[in-house]
């Protein structure tokens, strides 16, 4: 009995010891919440890192530190020489980017990203409309510290339909799939608050244009199956000044690929969506069948053409963003897909769509 | 040793034996060996192995039961046999092994990473010499307290569904590939450990159904595989897949909840109450065939292999070497797992004619 005791102490000790090798504590680790990424000359890249700091004796809440290196972990050990605390990435929310450098692709700098196991494949990846680094910097002072008061911000705007949540994750799955380009929010500075500035569109890893905040509802729409939207629309249609306001928003989307005679090929997007009305400043009574119908066929057209024009962006700036690509790889065989340059073809496709919406119910008032 | 196994215990067994560390790096395999929904290439694996079964059923049939051991010895000299003893018993221990010092390895890339590995390597063996030196149907009735302990994790691919897309699984088959008879080879590493069944023979009686077990064992494992590979292709795309060197690591760690990060920690300590099996009965194994050279007793005898096994893995530093020796010695394994058997029977079949069976 005794000699099973002496061992399962020993074990246990060696169990317990081993931890004591590799050492991290709290107070001496520099968690890097958020960092940026910009571009100077000759390939390199000016890095830049905010950590949360929560010392009692230090009035700040976060520290900012930037450098420029050949790599990023290259100046995560310039950085290192700046500061007390031993920097680690296991806590990296965002990821931001600035446009120029989004431009001539941000590929080179995922790869870190990636290979680091320490770093989630949830961070969110965002670009600014600007520089990087000079947002990340600035405080705000009426919101959180800026990486939090970002990542909060994206992930709230998510939830609406706002804005797509591009995570490490879902860029590099959208980048290695050849039947679809990964899109990613994009935010600027607006002096006293940041605000999102649209959905930047990619063409592989390089940004190729954008779609105005305004239109992102639609482009979700058009981009997949979509819940818990919000849309306001104005109806010059049916009168100048009708209105309304569409929430509880979800659709669903059919594509359909056809071959023409002349082997063209034809995309048709149809898209069922289904809403409830929570305003609506306009003649016709939505309780009249008739009526409601008539106000449902306006919105349905007014999408669609709004649909349309988001297409005929996409097309032009030859962006695959809703992933059409996927269903034309999955109508034909492989030889065929490989021998179709799917980049070069796109632009001139055919794209049909119609949305039709049925409104659900209406609220309280008749 | 009057205790027999039980049919449960044995499918539990071998089931957990033949979940190993592959399982980590198994979608990728099947994304860069067969390309597009290579997870097909498991259903054809899986019909060889139960090929196998049947060859290994054959010998259990003719041989009415008797230990591998007794078949051999009743034809064949010792002088002979006894190399050939040596040579699987040193197969078997440097897989449980190597496979231990994978496991340590692929561990650290996530934690603990400057620690001398060899550490982790000789907490892993104290723990599997612990369960060696039971008998057989102990460590049975560890790997099923241990199968309950991980296969809930099966349930955790419901995370996935958000973000899984049949689309992405595309409907070509085995294309943007090279398939060779290697891309075979490395996806039939992933079933091996179902052959230690052999050993089991005189440990089980009419009522385990042993082969019966072990062809349920191979239809859960493929199962567990297929629904992982289709979940891991629709969830990154086969293109993206090829370039993960852990894809259940990343998926693991895709995992979180609003109160912890890091899961992939978590979540791959338990693959250790898999592993640990993979290695006991490897290593138990050797320790079975080294009884009949060396007439120790069994705790001296696992000590001795444990720490020749435990010398020799100080030579594979890096995770590639230590995976390149695995799959060497996974090939020698095959050969064994398909020659042993045929051996066996063209035996029997000879002992049966010179009348030597009764």
């Amino acid at each position: 009995m005794i000699n099973k005791g002496v061992g399962l102490c020993f074990l246990g000790c060696l169990v317990l010891l081993t931890g004591c090798n590799d050492q991290r504590i709290l107070e001496e680790t520099g968690f890097i919440q958020s960092a940026s990424y910009d571009e100077l000359t000759n390939n390199r890249i000016v890095y830049g890192i905010s950590i949360p700091i929560a010392n009692p004796e230090i009035k700040a809440t976060r520290a900012f530190l930037m450098t420029d290196a050949m790599s990023s972990k290259q100046a995560r050990t310039h950085l290192s020489r700046q500061t007390n605390l031993q920097l680690v990435s296991g806590q990296l929310r965002v990821a931001l980017f600035g446009l120029p450098l989004a431009k001539k692709g941000i590929w080179r700098i995922m790869d870190t990203l990636i290979r680091d196991p320490t770093i989630s494949e949830k961070i969110k990846i965002i670009i600014v409309n600007g520089e990087a680094a000079g947002l990340l910097k600035k405080n705000f002072k009426e919101f959180p510290r800026t990486g939090q008061y970002i990542d909060r911000l994206i992930k709230k705007e998510a939830i609406r339909h706002s804005t797509p949540l591009t995570t490490l994750y879902s860029f590099s799955r959208d980048y290695y799939d050849d039947g679809i380009d990964p899109v990613v929010p994009i935010i600027k500075d607006t002096g006293k608050t940041i605000s999102l500035d649209g959905i930047a569109l990619f063409q592989d890893d390089t940004y190729k244009g954008k779609i105005n905040p305004e239109e992102a509802v639609v482009f979700a729409i058009l981009r997949g199956n979509f819940k818990q939207g919000e849309v306001s629309l104005a109806l010059p249609k049916q009168s100048q000044d009708t209105t309304v306001m569409l929430s509880s928003l979800n659709s669903s989307r059919k594509v359909n690929v056809k071959y023409e005679d002349d082997g063209n090929i034809r995309i048709n997007i149809q898209i069922q969506a289904t809403a409830t009305v929570s305003e609506y400043i306009g003649e016709l009574k939505l309780s009249n069948d008739a009526e409601r119908r008539e106000i449902e066929r306006v919105i349905s057209d007014q999408i669609t053409e709004q649909a349309e024009r988001i297409l005929k962006t996409l097309q032009r700036f030859s962006t695959d963003s809703l992933g059409l690509g996927t269903y034309v790889r999955n109508s034909m065989t492989f030889a065929e897909w490989q021998k179709l340059n799917w980049h070069d073809q796109y632009p001139n496709v055919n794209i049909e769509c119609r949305i039709k919406l049925r409104i659900k119910d209406y609220g309280f008032r008749r | 040793m009057n205790d027999k196994l039980s049919h449960f215990h044995v499918t539990i067994l071998i089931y957990i034996t033949q979940t190993g560390a592959v399982i980590i790096t198994l979608p990728r395999l099947l994304a860069e060996h067969f390309g597009t929904n290579g997870w097909l290439s498991l259903l054809f694996v899986y019909m060889v192995v139960s090929v196998n079964l049947l060859l290994i059923t054959a010998v259990y049939r003719l041989g009415k039961g008797k230990s591998i051991f007794e078949i051999m010895e009743r034809s064949i000299s010792k002088i002979i046999l006894y190399p050939f003893y040596l040579a699987i018993a040193s197969l078997w221990a440097m897989l449980g092994c190597l496979a231990a010092k994978q496991y340590v390895l692929i561990f650290q890339m996530i934690a603990f990473p400057t620690t001398n590995p060899m550490i982790f390597k000789l907490l892993i063996d104290i723990l599997a010499f612990i369960l060696i030196i039971k008998n057989v149907y102990k460590i049975a009735k560890a790997a099923t307290v241990f199968f309950w302990m991980i296969v809930w994790m099966i349930l955790l691919l419901f995370y996935f569904y958000g973000d899984f897309e049949w689309s992405r699984l595309t409907p070509f088959v085995f294309q943007d590939s090279a398939i060779t008879l290697n891309s075979f080879f490395s996806i039939y590493l992933a079933f091996l450990g179902y052959e230690v069944c052999l050993l089991l023979f005189p440990y089980v009686d009419k009522r385990t159904k042993l082969m019966k077990a072990v062809q349920i064992s191979n239809l859960m494992l493929t199962f567990t595989y297929v629904y992982l590979s289709i979940i891991a292709y629709g969830f990154y795309g086969y293109k993206h897949l090829k370039t993960l060197e852990y894809p259940l690591l990343n998926m693991f760690a895709y995992i979180q909840f609003p109160f912890v990060q890091g899961t992939e920690n978590l979540l791959f300590g338990f693959l250790l109450f898999s592993i640990i099996i993979t290695i006991v009965m490897y290593w138990w194994g050797a320790k079975e065939i080294s009884v009949q050279i060396l007439p120790l007793k069994g705790r001296v005898l696992a000590f001795i292999i444990l720490f020749i096994s435990f010398c020799i893995s100080y030579i594979p530093k890096s995770i590639n070497d230590t995976e390149r020796w695995l799959s060497i010695l996974g090939y020698a394994e095959i050969g064994l797992s398909f020659g042993l058997p045929i051996g066996l029977i063209l035996l029997l079949l000879i002992q049966r004619m010179r009348g030597e069976a009764r």
